[in-house]
């Protein structure tokens, strides 16, 4: 159970094992029908490229590159911060990507277009929910 | 037979600044009025807990009304040409409470609201002590900012989810999924541009944090908050609590920005010894005599053994293809297709 603790190592093979759980989630198929994103996670300085399409993870990718022609937000945040939200549960101000990121606290920063970002909110927060079980 | 809740749902015509408001109510039990405030943008439901407890409702006449364009209660006739997007205030909303009171000849009510209900305590202590018993603040401090914000009523985006799914992460994780879903549904019913509308009240209007000093103690105030509340931390709340004369701050493990909806259980806990403080003070003074309430027996938690609640409340706590890895330029990528196919490259 070492990736439920505050030290979980959250590098591509966790991304791609959150990846499985997500695309294998039946309420997805319905609640992210038309969830369709490129977003960025990142932690600490590395960035990690999400591309969803029918709120199903088409890849994950370690780094930014010319050929992804950009994507639409990024959520940013310290190792430190991710490893408190994905924990089975997470403690009081880390439970929550609006929670982490809302202007009195900080923890997290949502970058670029969020139109995006709230538009699929439930569907997203669905999906980053699974973190908790990858 | 048909089992029922005890609840009885009525309208009420209440009269406030020249206007006319049908204003739908719920209540149940007898004894010292207990008005509940819903919080931003839903309505009277997310008492329904409370409402339906003997152990409350055999001291209480517990009262949950929905403000006007919430819930049922409808908005004024002509809502579809004004001029300006909805904004609570401070003044409507507080005096609307009074009226609402008023049109139901509720002497010295109780009010006890959450999060908005929670941070309009603070002017109804201000200007209104006289004609109140005791305030419960829940979830509630002197100044609230960054909540009204334009993606909660915008067209491409839809509202009812993206209300409900923003408050989601008030709630505490160890709060049962069912009725903290039950919230989120609540916050998907509301009315177009009504939640943000009601920010405007809890982040913008209400700043209290000077007027805080002024509130002469007279009246009781209990300022309850979760500490899984990140809109009104424990330490908002408590900071708040210092500077207003004659208040207790008690903060709840466990629970969130909803406790009244999203774990009534646990909230019961902290919300007892706060009612029997309450019908404690009221016996000490001079009630009307239409007010006949029973010695609370036993404690709160001895209370809860009676089986009652936990039957009420009986919950279901449940919860609960391949890819491609490869590199590109450096980067490492995992691929997804749809057959359900993995390439590591």
């Amino acid at each position: 159970m070492a990736r439920y603790t505050a030290t979980a190592p959250l590098d591509l093979d966790w991304f791609e094992s959150w990846a499985r759980k997500v695309n294998d989630d039946k309420v997805l198929r319905v609640i992210g029908r038309f969830f369709d994103a490129r977003f960025v996670i990142g932690i600490d300085d590395r960035d990690y490229l999400v591309v969803v399409r029918e709120g199903r993870i088409k890849k994950v990718s370690e780094g930014l590159v010319t050929n992804d022609m950009g994507w639409q937000f990024a959520l940013r945040a310290p190792a430190q911060s991710w490893s408190r939200f994905v924990q089975p549960v997470p403690p009081p101000m880390y439970n929550d990507i609006w929670a982490m990121a809302h202007p009195l606290h900080g923890k997290l920063k949502i970058e670029g277009d969020t139109k995006p970002f709230w538009q699929n909110l439930r569907a997203l927060f669905w999906m980053l929910d699974i973190m908790r079980q990858a | 037979m048909a089992k029922f809740d005890p609840i009885v749902g009525r309208y009420v015509y209440v009269q406030h600044d020249g206007a006319t408001y049908r204003t739908y109510f719920e209540e149940n039990g007898q004894g010292i009025p207990l008005v509940c405030l819903h919080t931003a943008g839903t309505d009277g439901r997310e008492w329904r807990h409370q409402l339906c407890d003997p152990d409350i409702t055999k001291n209480f006449r517990v009262i949950a009304f929905d403000m006007p364009r919430h819930g049922k209660s409808i908005p004024p006739g002509d809502f579809y040409k004004e001029e300006e997007e909805y904004k609570l205030t401070s003044k409507f909303y507080s005096e609307f409470i009074m009226a609402f009171c008023r049109a139901l000849e509720l002497k010295k009510p109780v009010i006890m609201g959450s999060s908005m209900g929670g941070n309009i305590c603070l002017p109804l202590a201000l200007n209104f002590e006289d004609e109140l018993a005791a305030l419960i603040a829940v979830e509630a401090c002197d100044h609230s900012p960054g909540w009204w914000i334009d993606p909660l009523h915008h067209p491409q985006i839809h509202g009812g989810e993206v209300c409900a799914t923003s408050v989601f992460g008030l709630m505490a994780p160890q709060s049962p999924e069912e009725y903290r879903w039950e919230t989120w549904w609540y916050y998907a019913q509301g009315g177009p541009g009504i939640f943000k509308g009601d920010l405007y009240f809890y982040s913008v209007d209400h700043d209290f944090r000077d007027l805080c000093r002024k509130i002469s103690g007279r009246v009781p105030i209990y300022f309850i908050t979760g500490i899984y509340d990140f809109a009104c931390t424990p330490e908002m709340t408590q900071a708040t609590a210092d500077k207003v004369k004659g208040s207790e701050c008690i903060i709840m493990q466990g629970i969130g920005h909803f406790p009244m909806s999203e774990s009534p259980e646990v909230y019961k806990e902290y919300l007892m010894p706060v009612l029997r403080k309450i019908v404690q003070a009221d016996r000490e003074t001079n009630r009307p005599d239409d007010r006949e309430h029973e010695r609370p027996s036993g404690s709160g938690r001895a209370a809860r053994d009676d089986g009652y609640a936990r039957d009420r409340y009986a919950r279901d706590e449940r919860r609960g293809s391949a890819s491609t890895s490869n590199e590109q330029g450096g980067v490492r990528v995992v691929e997804f297709d749809s057959s359900g196919g993995r390439t590591r490259r």
